[in-house]
């Protein structure tokens, strides 16, 4: 990263083009609407548009059914790009992700309880299972963090990866047996693990906004303690960084934004693991730039790769692997020139 | 006082010391006290492995840390820079309890050169150096162009501009040590400490760092390291502290600390043997 300025260019063009390609994503769809229409019912609905500039079918389409889901794939992509971004740099391993500290088996966990509970359709519509695979999500992180002892300063590196690990197969067998279990269910649970933003609402989207927004904000302007963490824990004290309070304040924030993103997307992967090394290529490794920078092209990354799945439907998190999967590999091929992983 | 006061006023203090270095026409000012210990135990698990140490270290001062493994020369320079709590006593900094510090207000007083470098992901020298501009700053957004001068300027004074573009990673031992020392300069405070800045290095660079050492206590900052060849410390130290079984058994000039006696009992070897040292 070469300067504040720069920062702030790279800053400003990944809004403009992530606003643009939220226009056109509106539009896409078995309904195609076109880019200026979609501005004007926007700006009608904010009330500075000229009136009927759009007919109450493209409205209905476009802020019923597709604006909750475009909103969404943009907080969600945002908030794994930068857990996924903050995991990296806390536990200064390449290879974590998001659901590194088991956020993902205790949420599907939760999740997949939630749907074979006898409460039924009720619960359904109003979130139930979104909330229990919350619950879950953050039920599994509090759990390594009490085994892996994150933030005593005793804390070893390795062993919250191991513990992390360990939680995940735990949770992984749980479900397994719940799935066995689950009957006509199973299909349902199934749907959860794979991942989407087809069921999208705007109550569902507002319930998850709050925790998704606050801590990806929140996360993405952190850079500065994970900046010296870059150089190890001692290395970091000596640049002034209080290791353990940092280590405590961006767990907690990276795991609440991955435990809402997992509760109203499903399990996503590759979005996590992927933008922030992309990131890194293009201006190394200081979480300063490489955070909020993920943040947009998180959102970039899920919101054209949810648009692709609308239209050819296939699950989004099939298409984030298969955009995500060769890019890992192509990144590992290019560590030999260069980018060393 | 409010906190932000007691902040200011350590900022002054900060200040005066960096005066004072700029007025220290080379000589050692003893009389400032810019890092101290007092009566400094410090246990880890149970065991004592810091005894009852006393030092006091001026402006300019440059100083070696010698004794044998285990002795305890990387807790002491831990335990001096505050990353190592004591059961008891005190560590100075600036004149001031170095307990009553903040971590940055620290990290602005002295630089620590850790043993080595390891890094998690692909980064540039001059990426790496510029975080040692991070004490000097807040708030969210990246090093700033002030930042990157410093960091350039760091670069050039252990000379390794040419080094800028590479990954650290991809570095050679001796590379990698001169880019540290640089990370530890761009913090641009009165104190550096350097923890083996020599060891796994051949001759040559050996020589290149305990160079720049000297040259950078003659430019009136505090340079403390630990190091391990004698002859080394010898030619280039003014002061020697060794140490042994966690105490400091010598504190003074080479010629007075480094004798073969000395040498023997620190290093537990026969005297005849430690005058062929």
């Amino acid at each position: 990263m070469r300067s504040h300025a720069r920062l702030r260019t790279l800053l400003t063009v990944g809004v403009a083009l992530l606003t643009v390609v939220a226009i056109l994503a509106i539009g896409v769809g078995s309904v195609a609407i076109p880019p200026t229409e979609v501005i004007g019912i926007l700006l009608q609905q904010i009330g500075v548009g000229r009136e009927a500039a759009a007919n109450a079918g493209s409205t209905a389409i476009v802020m019923e059914l597709r604006l909750p889901r475009i909103a969404a794939a943009i907080l969600v992509g945002g908030a794994l790009a930068v857990a996924g971004g903050v995991f990296q740099s806390l536990l200064r391993n390449p290879l974590a992700d998001p659901y590194v500290l088991g956020t993902s088996s205790g949420a599907a966990l939760g999740a997949a309880v939630a749907i074979l509970l006898p409460i039924g359709g009720v619960a359904w519509e109003l979130g139930g299972v979104q909330l229990a695979a919350f619950v879950g999500a953050l039920a599994a992180v509090g759990l390594v963090w009490r085994v892996a002892g994150i933030g005593s300063g005793e804390e070893r590196i390795a062993s919250v990866l191991l513990v992390g690990y360990a939680v995940a197969s735990l949770l992984a067998a749980a479900l397994s047996l719940v799935m066995l279990m689950s009957g006509a269910n199973l299909r349902a649970i199934f749907g959860f693990l794979l991942g989407g933003l087809d069921g999208v609402t705007w109550p569902r989207l507002a319930a998850a906004a709050l925790p998704l927004v606050c801590a990806t904000l929140l996360l993405a302007i952190r850079g500065r303690p994970l900046a010296a963490l870059l150089l190890g824990d001692e290395g970091a004290m000596h640049l002034g960084v209080e290791v353990r309070r940092e280590r405590r304040i961006s767990v907690a924030l990276a795991s609440l934004a991955t435990a809402a993103a997992v509760a109203l997307a499903g399990l996503i992967g590759f979005v996590g693991l992927v933008v922030p090394h992309l990131i890194r290529l293009a201006v190394g490794p200081d979480p300063r730039a490489v955070l909020p920078l993920s943040a947009i092209g998180g959102a970039l990354l899920l919101l054209v790769a949810d648009s692709v799945a609308r239209t050819i439907g296939i699950p989004v998190g099939v298409i984030t692997a298969l955009i995500g999967a060769p890019f890992l590999l192509w990144l590992l091929h290019r560590s030999r020139a260069g980018y060393a992983l | 006082m409010s906190t932000h006061e007691r902040e200011r006023e350590r900022e002054r203090e900060h200040e005066r010391a960096s005066d004072m270095q700029e007025h220290a026409d080379m000589t050692p000012d003893a009389s400032y006290e810019l890092l101290g210990a007092r009566n400094v135990s410090v246990n880890i698990n149970g065991v004592q492995i810091l005894r009852e140490i006393n030092l006091k270290i001026g402006v300019a001062e440059r100083v070696a840390i010698v004794g044998a493994n285990g002795a305890g020369k990387t807790s002491l320079l831990r335990a001096l820079s505050g990353t190592l709590p004591v059961a008891s006593g005190e560590v100075i900094l600036c004149t001031e309890p170095i307990t009553r510090l903040s971590r940055a207000t620290i990290a602005r007083s002295i630089a620590v050169v850790g043993a080595d470098l390891a890094l998690p992901f692909a980064t540039r020298a001059d990426e790496l150096v510029a975080l040692g501009r991070l004490p000097h700053g807040s708030g969210p957004g990246g090093p700033t162009a002030h930042d990157h001068d410093r960091a350039a300027a760091a670069l050039e004074r252990v000379g390794a501009t040419h080094l800028a573009a590479r990954d650290v990673r991809t570095l050679s031992a001796g590379e990698r040590q001169l880019i540290a020392i640089a990370l530890g300069l761009a913090q641009e405070t009165p104190i550096l400490a350097l923890d083996e800045p020599t060891v796994h290095l051949d001759l040559k660079h050996r020589v290149e760092i305990a160079d720049l050492l000297v040259s950078l206590a003659d430019r009136a900052r505090t340079v403390v390291a630990i190091f391990h060849e004698l002859d080394m410390v010898r030619d280039l130290f003014p002061r020697v502290i060794v140490m042994k079984g966690g105490q400091i058994v010598g504190d003074g000039a080479p010629s007075e600390v480094l004798s073969a006696a000395r040498v023997a009992d620190a290093w537990e070897i026969p005297v005849e043997r430690a005058a062929r040292l």
